[in-house]
């Protein structure tokens, strides 16, 4: 009003001008469905048999957070850089991002987590329950019997390792070569176990009579000794063939040098193309002898294809049937086989002598890796009774005090992470056991089951993580891939074919951390929330709040469009029915 | 963790009665993340007009200027003035118009506007049709729409106008296309558009509408970014009317955009394909314009 | 400072010393001569006031509407079409609550097309919410539009200060033009009630539903009552400084009368001497000059006609289907009183044609031979 007008009081002007926000309006009442973050399991996590949290380690990892990307691997597995080198990789066959260009490769990213928590650069903490008084036999330091110390520990048990070798490590140590698998690699990830208060005797073997005396100082005992005595073929010369994991044993010692020659192996599996690889890198020119087809070999097939690339000739549907000396060489005899038409349930196919047609193949030695066995009958898990729970990787017998029995002895699937897994599962039943008794454990286990399992998480057992995840596995149809643009997969450097004859050096790089930054990149992070923050950007109706590193959906406001839903590029959340 | 980019801070409220879904709601908060506290918005008759707030209510934190339907261009012309003769030559005016109040009843004064080179950024967020009283049509509405003015065997059977080119044709200093499935995109033009002062700078952002489109309300943000994808809203910016910068390709058929939106299910496989060579057609006048790419 | 000016020219040097700071319109005969003259003074900076030129008048009632939602003192100014075409916006004006000051010149609406005096233009708005003030001469547009400065920002609502086209806007008169330090005692710097302010931002023309819509209409009305007392104490302040003072309404030898005639505009002149000849005729006649017709005077209208024997209203207008607006008015405004006049309703003048003395003479005859009126409104010279 202008001074003049002061005379007069100010003239009431009531017009349509705000004095109030919207926030009065609690659109929340329009909604008939609600989200809600709901993290969900990762196709690689529930494929990978000790049922890391792999979407989780490769968010961390791709956000620089290698630490904390690390002590998520040894939240479920102490061995990453071992399993970054040798593990058959079913995460990778699982991965989602498959679909769109290639999986990622978690396989070389878990070796370079393992291989930073090696040197030391990295500060872990790895929590462990307080002491319970309780002490655990643990018979074998391979990787069954390391990982159940290892997860026991955690768990507050004090465990004693008993190993009949000089080194502990078992199959790790001697078994696998050492191009794939190096024993200073090896020694961290034992160290790293070690330093969580473990005693690993080594040079003790253990008999039937130190088992009954252990009884009596140990609550509980795990037998993971692995499968002692290889098998025979059962055929006429077969003395004139020689062991083939003996002879990685002595190549591990460092007791054999160069060979050359020519060499046979016979077999399928890994043994087999590892004394074929290990000989080829002395100079021997090596037939793999396989009965069935090379599709059928239990081999990692990507272990076979780099034998051929190196030189090894595989001959497929051929069986032994006699080895013959023929001067400072050695005959064998191989009958062709056949594809039988009818097929096992399995998928492997049946084979069956193809007529009488058989071959020989002259060579200056023979190895055999067709398999293997227990080596003493008390290491043979006891079938099912009421006393004895069989797991999936392990069978647990009640004779007193428990006794479990893990590895190759019970798992059907003979790799290093199943091994793993076994004494994870080994762990946590004993711990059930003791807790709540024997006829609990399957139900409490199945609460930890990563997916629909077999896989365990020990981050759910001790409550630690991973506790609301849903157990539906994330599909490729319900990622968004809107927000995912093709690109290569990271290629480690490569040894070429020539340099790899000519020495046991590792075949591949580890990845640099910058390979890592760009290949966690194209992780889909599938069912976890990784702080995209879409949901909260597209709102339409500012009803996703962040408070720290809390998102919360403000019910108050949400009308239950749906938008955050879809626009989570990862499926961590959902819809549901508004109550 | 945020997003890089995308400035967290947001200048709306909760509360506010746009449809559930609504790409308009989602439009204005993106803008006004780039346009800041130092912003009036001047809204004319539309979804916005009913979204701002019921007597007593505001939605907004900057202040709003609602006024009547033709009138954005000519409104935020005077406010200009009127902040400029008071000496605030930092606050931005920000016409905030639907297409109704752009493209048809509102375009004489945008043009003249422009003509003028008047100093405000003019946002119009496009949801192809009177969204507000009923969905009729406009001509934003694209061929091939069935609106309850273009019902049955009329659907509409004339191509959207091209209001960017239009106002290039003024040389407006700056104009651009945005969608709220491009968030990082259309918070820089708007920022960019906001420090351009001067002259009129002009932004259609593609605000997908469910109910009006008949499409799930979860899919607003997703139907929006497959207009892109399939070149039916091209991303790209025009600099005083002739410096065409592309910022994205899209590769998609336009089926795939439209087969999934009620409002085109009446359509045959002919019109598919009719319809296909004139977004062809449209993207490569556009690409003969094109002396920049910026995008994918 | 006296000089002859054109009554266009009146409306900007108010404009000017009023210190309008923004202003926009859109050119339409015959209000051309006063935007010309306030572009001009823009551009050489004799008026610190940016003028936008629109594109048509709805654009420039918005600009303007804008800018006084802006915090400042604005103007516009159109005719007939212009002002048919701003009508909604006239509405938004008064229902906003802004201050704002409009010249209107009176002229006729197409089609046919017609650029000359006719005052259903203005008339046609009278329910807009805006005050409406009928000038007779230049010196009373001048003091009109600077009073309407006052009036407007005293009680939140618009004025349009009409003059007839042609007679008025094109005609040369003496008019004493004060200097700028004495208007700017009577019209101190804009101080707005209605602004938009960052520091507390706030949205006008929200939607405002039936629970809450009447009582904002109403407070429209409250504040058109509150004009008359307003204006009588700003002609009071004006008189004080410029010894000028007209009133919503100026009663020329009414009290003895028994025809009253009631003109507008530049007709109001013309009665002048009509009067004076009729009265030394021995004729009792008076005549009554309507200024303020927004709000209607309705207490002076039946204090000082209600004593006649008859009124006879001269419209230069007309609602078609009804009568001349004035002459409506008028019996609407004196029915309520007890004992009141019969209204007679004359049409003169539509489109331009001239009302001299002997129309006026002739519309009083009528009035005086007639007993009562046969029509509500006598269409007075039509041609055949």
């Amino acid at each position: 009003m202008t001074k003049a007008n002061e005379s007069f009081q100010e003239v009431s002007i009531h017009i349509s001008r705000s004095s109030m926000t919207t926030e009065v309006n609690k659109t929340g009442s329009w909604r008939f469905v609600r989200p809600k973050y709901d993290e969900k399991t990762a196709p690689c996590s529930a494929a990978c048999p000790a049922g890391e949290d792999i979407a989780r380690i490769e968010m961390l990892a791709g956000q620089g957070l290698f630490e904390a990307a690390v002590e998520t691997v040894l939240l479920e597995n102490p061995f990453p850089a071992v399993c970054g080198r040798v593990c058959f990789h079913p995460c990778e066959n699982a991965c989602n991002r498959a679909g769109l260009d290639a999986p990622v490769a978690i396989h070389s990213l878990e070796r370079f987590l393992g291989d930073g928590a090696a040197g030391g650069g990295l500060r872990l903490s790895l929590d462990k329950l307080p002491d319970n008084g309780k002490k655990v036999c643990i018979v074998g330091s391979g990787p069954a019997g390391l990982a159940a110390a290892y997860f026991l520990t955690r768990l507050g048990y004090l465990c004693d390792v008993f190993e009949a070798g000089t080194e502990p490590g078992g199959l790790l140590r001697w078994g696998i070569p050492e191009y794939r698998l190096p024993a200073s690699v090896l020694k961290h990830d034992i160290d790293r176990i070690e330093n969580l208060g473990i005693n690993i005797h080594c040079n003790t073997p253990v008999t039937r009579r130190f088992l009954k005396d252990a009884k009596q100082r140990y609550d509980a005992v795990f037998i993971g000794c692995g499968h002692g005595r290889s098998l025979q073929m059962g055929i006429a010369g077969e003395e004139l063939a020689s062991d083939g994991l003996g002879f990685l044993y002595h190549l591990r010692r460092g007791q054999i040098s160069a060979a050359g020659g020519t060499a046979a192996v016979i077999g399928g599996g890994n043994a087999a193309v590892d004394v074929a690889r290990s000989l080829v890198r002395l100079g021997t020119t090596v037939v793999l002898a396989y009965r069935r087809r090379r599709q059928d070999m239990p081999a990692f097939q990507s272990e076979v294809a780099m034998a051929v690339e190196e030189g090894v000739e595989i001959m497929e549907l051929v069986a032994p049937v006699r080895i013959e000396a023929d001067g400072g060489e050695s005959v064998l005899t191989l009958q062709k086989m056949k594809v039988s038409p009818a097929q096992t349930g399995g998928g492997r196919a049946r084979v069956v002598p193809d007529g009488e047609t058989t071959r020989g193949l002259k060579v200056d030695r023979i190895f055999t890796a067709i398999g293997a066995e227990a080596l003493e009958p008390w290491q043979l898990p006891p079938a099912e009774n009421s006393q004895t729970l069989r797991m999936s990787h392990c069978t647990l017998t009640i004779k007193e005090q428990p006794m479990v029995f893990g590895g190759d002895l019970t798992n059907r699937l003979k790799s290093v992470t199943d091994a793993i897994a076994s004494g994870k599962q080994a762990a946590m039943a004993l711990d059930i056991f003791f807790k709540s008794g024997l006829e609990v454990i399957q139900e409490r286990l199945s609460a930890c089951l990563v997916g629909k399992g077999p896989a365990l998480s020990m981050a759910r057992y001790l409550g630690v993580g991973r506790t609301t995840r849903n157990s539906h596995i994330v599909l490729y149809d319900e990622i968004n891939r809107d927000y995912f643009l093709p690109a290569a997969r990271a290629a480690a450097t490569r040894l070429d074919v020539d340099k790899r004859m000519q020495s046991v050096a590792q075949i591949e790089q580890t990845l640099t951390s910058t390979q890592v930054l760009e290949e966690t990149g194209r992780c889909f992070n599938c069912g976890i929330c990784n702080d995209c923050d879409n949901c909260r950007l597209f709102c339409p109706e500012i009803a996703v709040t962040l408070t720290g590193t809390r998102r919360q959906v403000n019910l108050d406001y949400c009308k239950g469009c749906g938008i955050c839903v879809v626009e989570c590029p990862r499926n961590a959340m959902a819809l549901e029915e508004e109550p | 963790m945020t997003q890089l980019n995308i400035p967290d801070e947001d200048y709306m409220y909760p509360g506010h009665v746009g449809c559930p879904g609504c790409g308009a709601a989602i439009a204005m908060k993106f803008a006004l993340k780039a346009m800041g506290a130092r912003t009036i918005v001047v809204i004319p008759a539309c979804c916005w007009g009913v979204m701002a707030g019921q007597y007593p209510q505001s939605s907004l934190k900057v202040p709003i200027l609602q006024t009547a339907f033709a009138t954005a261009g000519a409104t935020a012309s005077g406010l200009r003035a009127a902040l400029d003769m008071q000496g605030d030559t930092e606050t931005t005016v920000m016409a905030w118009a639907g297409d109704g109040g752009t493209f048809d009843i509102g375009i004489q004064a945008l043009s003249g506007a422009v003509e003028r080179n008047e100093d405000f950024v003019y946002a119009c967020y496009d949801n192809e049709a009177y969204m507000n009283t009923g969905v009729q049509r406009s001509s934003a509405t694209p061929f091939g729409t069935r609106t309850t003015t273009t019902p049955g065997e009329g659907w509409k059977k004339s191509r959207k106008k091209n209001m960017v080119e239009i106002l290039a044709a003024h040389r407006i200093p700056y104009a651009a296309t945005a969608s709220i499935a491009f968030p990082e995109d259309m918070i820089r033009k708007f920022d960019k558009a906001r420090q351009m002062k001067g002259g009129t700078r002009f932004l259609h952002v593609f605000a997908s509408c469910p109910t009006g489109w008949r499409v799930p309300s979860e899919l607003s943000v997703k139907i929006a970014r497959l207009a892109v994808q399939t070149n039916i809203f091209p991303l790209y910016e025009v600099e005083n009317g002739v410096n065409y910068t592309l910022n994205y390709r899209g590769d998609r058929p336009a089926a795939d955009y439209m087969k999934v939106q009620g409002r085109f299910k009446h359509l045959s496989d002919a019109d598919f394909l009719k319809i296909q060579q004139m977004v062809d057609e449209d993207w490569q006048l556009l690409l003969r314009k094109v002396t920049h790419f910026s995008g994918n | 400072m006296r000089t002859v000016l054109e009554g266009s020219h009146a409306v900007s040097e108010a404009v000017r010393l009023a210190r309008v700071q923004v202003m926009s319109a859109y050119p339409i005969t015959p209000q051309t001569h006063i935007v010309e003259a306030l572009s001009e003074y823009c551009a050489a900076g004799t008026m610190d006031a940016r003028f936008i030129c629109v594109e048509s008048e709805h654009s420039a009632m918005a600009a303007v509407i804008g800018a006084s939602s802006g915090g400042v003192r604005t103007f516009t100014a159109t005719s007939s079409q212009g002002l048919a075409l701003m009508h909604e916006l006239l509405h938004w004006a008064s229902a906003a609550r802004l201050p704002i000051v409009m010249a209107e010149v009176n002229r006729a609406l197409a089609p046919g097309w017609n650029i000359w005096m006719d005052q259903t233009d203005s008339l046609a708005q009278r329910d807009t919410g805006w005050i409406q003030l009928y000038c007779e001469d230049g010196q009373e547009v001048f003091d009109t539009t600077l009073q309407a400065f006052r009036l407007a920002e005293s009680v939140n609502l618009p004025v349009m200060v009409v003059l007839d086209a042609f007679f008025l806007s094109h005609t040369f008169e003496p008019v004493d033009v004060p200097d700028q330090e004495t208007v700017d005692r009577f019209l101190p710097a804009f101080s707005p009630r209605i602004s938009l302010d960052l520091s507390n931002p706030c949205a006008f023309g929200q939607m405002a539903g039936p629970a809450v819509y009447m009582e904002m209409r109403h407070d429209i009305q409250k504040a058109m009552q509150q004009v008359p007392a307003r204006f009588e104490h700003i002609e009071t302040e004006y008189a004080a400084l410029f010894n000028r003072r007209y009133g919503p309404v100026e009663p020329v030898r009414c009290d003895d009368a028994e025809i009253i005639m009631v003109v507008t505009g530049t007709a109001a002149s013309t009665c002048r001497q009509v009067i004076s000849e009729l009265r030394r005729q021995g004729e009792k006649v008076g005549m009554l000059k309507l200024r303020m017709f927004r709000p209607f005077p309705t207490d002076l209208i039946r204090r000082i006609l209600g004593p006649a024997r008859k009124v006879a209203v001269v419209d230069r207008n007309f609602s078609f289907g009804a009568s001349g607006i004035f002459a409506q008015e008028i019996r609407a405004a004196l029915c309520n009183r007890d004992g009141h006049p019969p209204v007679f309703g004359y049409i003169a003048g539509l489109g331009g044609r001239d009302v001299p003395p002997e129309t006026l003479a002739q519309i009083y005859r009528m009035a005086k031979d007639s007993d009562g009126p046969e029509q509500e409104s006598v269409w007075v010279g039509l041609r055949d």
